[in-house]
């Protein structure tokens, strides 16, 4: 440090004073602590599943038996229209985000994520798009096109009215959100590494959230870019997807697809990395063919890009690209494979532990593995053109999704619960909740292959009594319903355990990886001293160290404690302090999208927002008492 | 005895690397026990950017570090190429290879540009990493789609 | 555990390879624009020569006059690594002369494009009348946004240097600002070929071969 003094540094006048205190509204609303905000997102990404929950239940009760009328046909159109979007933006997104959020710079031995204000920015942008999203319900309609928003079905002739539009914003505000969390989670894991923890060292969650993160960054920006034309061409008469004058409705597809297909890997390789972590836990081995895994992600995370048009083999594009997408689409399967099998021999000679995480994990691999076969059926053009739009496609992605995704969710959320809270969930209820949601997932998505190849559409709102569908729909129905009690059995178990605390201690499965090191639920600041690696599961190791001899007959675990944080002197950490800016420039950002649909005067409201914001942002200091800027 | 170690002898390093975990057998732990820094030059995705610099240094005869004359030279042939491109517009006889050298006199901007100004031929290869492969998956990505679109109309 | 630890946050503690994380950030954020921007001018590509109705580029692109434009923005791009350079050795007039005419340039650039925009629209060129529109006014005026932005970004740091609190010590600010600024250009070097040369040259009859699109 110079020993000159350096001038004042510019600080715009505050409005609201910066938050100090680490308790109440204000600390969460102003918060940068990558755990709290680990939180936020989990919350809200919950909530939007019991929504997006309720609005599958009404699918089901309308397709629960032949022409009923419980949903008319325009509220139907909404509903799938809603649940997909929800599902997929709003839920499966945002959770493994939440998991990012605490997981990674605890599993790497860090303090924070590289940008603590731009991942507060991240969660912001997502709960207010989120909201933005699903304002629509309460101005006159949700968005009805589907998921996928197919032109002309979604162009201003047929579906007048503000529905899609708010689809459109919505989806670019998450976007923002996600490509900022996305860039921030590549910089942490590039750069914030402790000391010996080598790229292939790393804790395979955080490979997969790398990988995710990359994809993210590639992909958004392509669905941001189909936002923008359908937006231009829904509010200022572009023509990109007027046929008209010459745009053509199947460039829609193409664009969609091609962030849609990434898109798929982005909801999947999180849950491939909860359930890497897992397995190897319960079963007190190391991960079987850790390269291979890494590999394997990377390898899917590549070929991703070049098999979009596999959404579009009905389209039309010629028997040369459909051969093409064919081919690309089955070479996922290898990669794919080589995890399921890795995950297998995991398992195999291990002393497994069948706790709740553990028989997600394990019932993710079943289910992803029917799910990934069914979608092997369809990667065929020939057998395609059977089951396009059919429910034999609904039944696959539910199983990838639902049975991959959801499944690999519950079980992180089992696995890291203690580490969140300090607390264990109670394993009794965790189980039933476990039996519920496999018996009540399969009754409602394995009818469904059937009544596919059957010839029933997606997306009808009812049909009619002879076609011999009744019997699997009520099935799916009932299945429907035990899995929502499963869930209610689920928020249960966290209530009852909650009251009747069972503390779980800093490390209560005998873990491998760093985050089990340190105390429940970690300090601010997560490590006292950053850890030192030298090993991949350095923490297993360091418990275990006659295993690294060859020993691993009579091996005997070191007395080793996790970090005890309880006399560390307060008045010497220097993490970043709170921030507000991040929560005005997401507001901001959400009035401008609001205003695009209605005047001007929002936007210039929103854009001024964002501008204070972000000035605010560049001019205060990071830490008050360090005087060190970002 | 090992199926693998039968029908491939010794040398099955790479199998053994994917799949045989870091030991000699599937259950076995890792033998790297050393606490070393992280290499200064550890970057992700393997090493095949090596390949893409050494063409750039053979381009720019390696100098060590840049000077303001340097930039100004860079900036000269920039502007020089742009006088070419758009000369090159103006000329009847050239314009049926107009598309093609268009793109090529872009590329060679482009390059030099990201270089140079943006220092990627001195700087870390992290980031030549991060760009490159960025560019690479969104080239080969948007070729496949224009083919399509070119071969195909856009579906019809 | 010892009590006596002074826990902070930033690059210096933990960095495991070396390189700035603001750097590092910025890198990746341009690797991510590369795909916002390759899927604009992919649509541009992809709608080439299907306007159903006129005006087509031919009649409507101004080459002399975008050529100055471009011109003045690839010398802006000299400004700013000049200014970098300047700021780096400390000599903070030559510093703030580079980037006050970096400034001046962006600034140039978009007035060239909103002469540009007018200019169009007088002829009757708009985004609703035909594709090229559609796909041209897209492209170049979410480009001119990024210019904007750019140019707001290098005031701020314009003001600091006066201010004494962008110095040697903390180029890097300019420097990744500066990455931005390059980018932007190289993304006008690639929009300049394609949506301006090869794209007026579209309606006129090919001599010869039809490399890429053409009628
Ligand atoms: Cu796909």
């Amino acid at each position: 440090m110079s020993t000159i003094s350096k001038p004042k540094q510019f600080q715009l006048p505050r409005i609201f004073p910066r938050p100090k205190s680490h308790k109440g509204l204000w600390y969460w609303l102003a918060t940068v602590d990558h755990k709290k905000i680990g939180t936020m997102y989990g919350l809200v990404a919950f909530f939007w599943f019991l929504v997006g929950g309720i609005e599958a239940l009404l699918i089901r009760l309308q397709l629960g038996q032949a022409e009923s009328s419980i949903l008319s046909p325009e509220v139907y159109n909404q509903m799938f229209t809603m649940h997909g979007t929800t599902m997929v933006f709003l839920v499966v997104m945002p959770l493994s985000a939440a998991f990012f959020n605490w997981i990674v710079p605890l599993q790497i031995g860090a303090r924070d994520v590289a940008f603590p204000r731009l991942n507060a920015l991240s969660l912001w942008v997502f709960i207010f798009g989120s909201i933005l999203m699903n304002i629509s319900w309460f101005v006159g309609g949700a968005p009805n096109g589907g998921w996928f928003g197919y032109p002309p079905n979604s162009s201003l002739g047929f579906n007048p009215g503000h529905g899609i539009t708010y689809w459109v914003m919505g989806l670019n505000i998450l976007g923002v959100a996600s490509i900022a969390a996305g860039l921030n989670f590549i910089v942490t894991i590039i750069n914030m590494r402790a000391p010996g923890m080598h790229m292939m060292r790393m804790p395979v969650f955080t490979w997969m959230t790398l990988i995710t993160s990359v994809l993210i960054v590639l992909a958004l920006p392509i669905l941001a870019v189909a936002g923008i034309q359908l937006t231009a061409d829904r509010i200022y008469g572009t023509n990109f997807f007027n046929s008209e004058a010459g745009g053509d409705p199947i460039f829609w597809q193409h664009i969609f697809w091609l962030f849609g297909h990434p898109e798929v890997y982005i909801l999947i390789l999180p849950a491939m990395g909860i359930v890497s972590e897992v397995l190897p836990t319960f079963s007190r081995k190391p991960l079987f063919g850790y390269t291979a895994i890494v590999f394997a992600g990377l390898v899917i995370g590549f070929l991703g890009w070049f098999v979009w048009s596999h959404h579009m083999f009905t389209v039309g594009l010629g028997p040369a690209a459909n051969t093409a997408f064919t081919v690309t689409t089955m070479l996922i399967a290898i990669p794919t494979g080589v995890k399921i099998f890795n995950w297998i021999s995991t398992l195999w000679g291990g002393s497994i532990k069948l706790n709740t995480s553990m028989l997600f994990s394990i019932g993710f691999i079943a289910m992803f593995t029917i799910g990934g076969l069914s979608g092997v059926t369809h990667a065929a053009s020939p057998s395609d053109t059977q089951q396009q739009d059919t429910y034999y496609v609904v039944a696959h992605f539910h199983y990838v999704l639902f049975g991959g995704s959801i499944f690999a969710i519950f079980s992180g959320i089992y696995y890291w619960w203690p580490k969140f809270t300090g607390w264990l969930l109670d394993e009794k209820l965790g189980k039933i909740s476990f039996i519920l949601m496999f018996i009540g997932f399969n009754l409602q998505f394995g009818p469904m292959h059937w009544v596919g190849l059957n010839g029933m559409p997606r997306r009808i709102y009812t049909y009619a009594e002879d076609m011999g569908w009744e019997g699997s729909n009520l099935a799916a129905t009932i299945g429907g319903f035990i899995i929502a009690v499963s869930v209610l059995v689920f928020l249960a178990n966290v209530i009852l355990s909650k009251r009747n605390k069972q503390n779980s201690g800093g490390d209560p499965w005998d873990a491998r990886t760093l985050e089990w090191s340190i105390s429940s639920p970690p300090p601010h600041y997560n490590f006292v001293e950053i850890p030192k690696v030298n090993n991949i599961d350095d923490w297993w190791y360091r418990k275990y160290p006659e295993l690294l001899e060859g020993n691993n007959q009579n091996f005997k675990k070191q007395k080793i404690e996790v970090e005890d944080s309880s006399n560390v002197d307060e008045s010497k950490i220097h993490l970043p302090d709170l921030s507000y800016y991040p929560l005005i420039i997401g507001i901001g950002l959400t009035i401008a999208g609001l205003g695009v649909m209605y005047t001007y005067a929002l936007v210039a409201i929103g854009l001024i927002m964002v501008f204070w914001g972000s000035i605010g942002w560049s001019t205060e200091p990071v830490n008050e008492d360090s005087k060190e800027h970002h | 005895m090992d199926w693998w170690a039968l029908n491939y002898g010794g040398n099955m390093s790479l199998l053994k690397d994917l799949f045989f975990y870091q030991g000699n057998k599937w259950w076995k732990i890792p033998e790297t026990t050393e606490l070393s820094e992280n290499p200064k030059n550890e970057h992700p995705f393997g090493g095949f950017l090596e390949k893409a610099k050494n063409i750039l240094l053979i381009l720019s005869s390696g100098k060590g570090h840049a000077g303001p004359v340097y930039y100004w030279i860079i900036a000269a042939i920039l502007g020089i190429i742009t006088l070419i491109e758009v000369w090159w517009f103006t000329v009847p006889e050239l314009r049926y290879m107009l598309a093609p050298a268009m793109l090529i006199f872009s590329i060679i901007k482009f390059a030099l540009v990201v270089a140079f100004f943006m220092h990627l031929r001195f700087d870390h290869k992290m980031f030549s990493t991060i760009f490159i492969t960025c560019m690479v998956v969104g080239i080969l990505f948007f070729s496949v789609f224009l083919l399509l679109s070119a071969f195909h109309g856009l579906g019809t | 555990m010892s009590t006596n630890v002074t826990i902070q946050h930033g690059e210096e503690i933990n960095n495991s390879t070396g390189v700035s994380a603001k750097k590092l950030l910025m890198w990746t954020f341009l690797g991510s624009d590369v795909m916002f921007f390759g899927t604009f001018i992919a649509t541009f590509m992809a709608y080439r020569n299907k306007s159903l109705v006129g005006p087509y580029p031919e009649d409507t692109l101004n080459i002399p006059i975008t050529s100055v434009s471009t011109f003045v923005l690839l010398m802006s791009s000299l400004g700013i690594v000049l200014a970098l350079h300047y700021l780096k050795e400390a000599r903070m007039g030559l510093a703030k002369f580079w980037l006050l005419m970096v400034i001046i340039m962006g600034i140039g650039f978009i007035g060239f494009q909103i002469y540009e925009f007018s200019h169009f629209a007088n002829m009757g060129m708009t985004p609703q009348v035909n594709l090229f529109g559609s796909t041209f006014f897209t492209l170049t005026s979410l480009h001119g946004a990024h210019v904007s932005l750019g140019i707001l970004w290098l005031i701020f740091l314009l003001i600091n240097e006066y201010r004494g609190n962008l110095n040697s010590e903390n180029a890097i600010d300019l420097e990744i600002a500066g990455l931005y600024w390059h980018f932007v250009d190289i993304v006008w070097i690639v929009i300049f070929a394609l949506l301006y040369l090869i794209t007026a040259n579209d309606g006129v009859p090919p001599g010869g071969i039809p490399w890429i699109g053409g009628h």
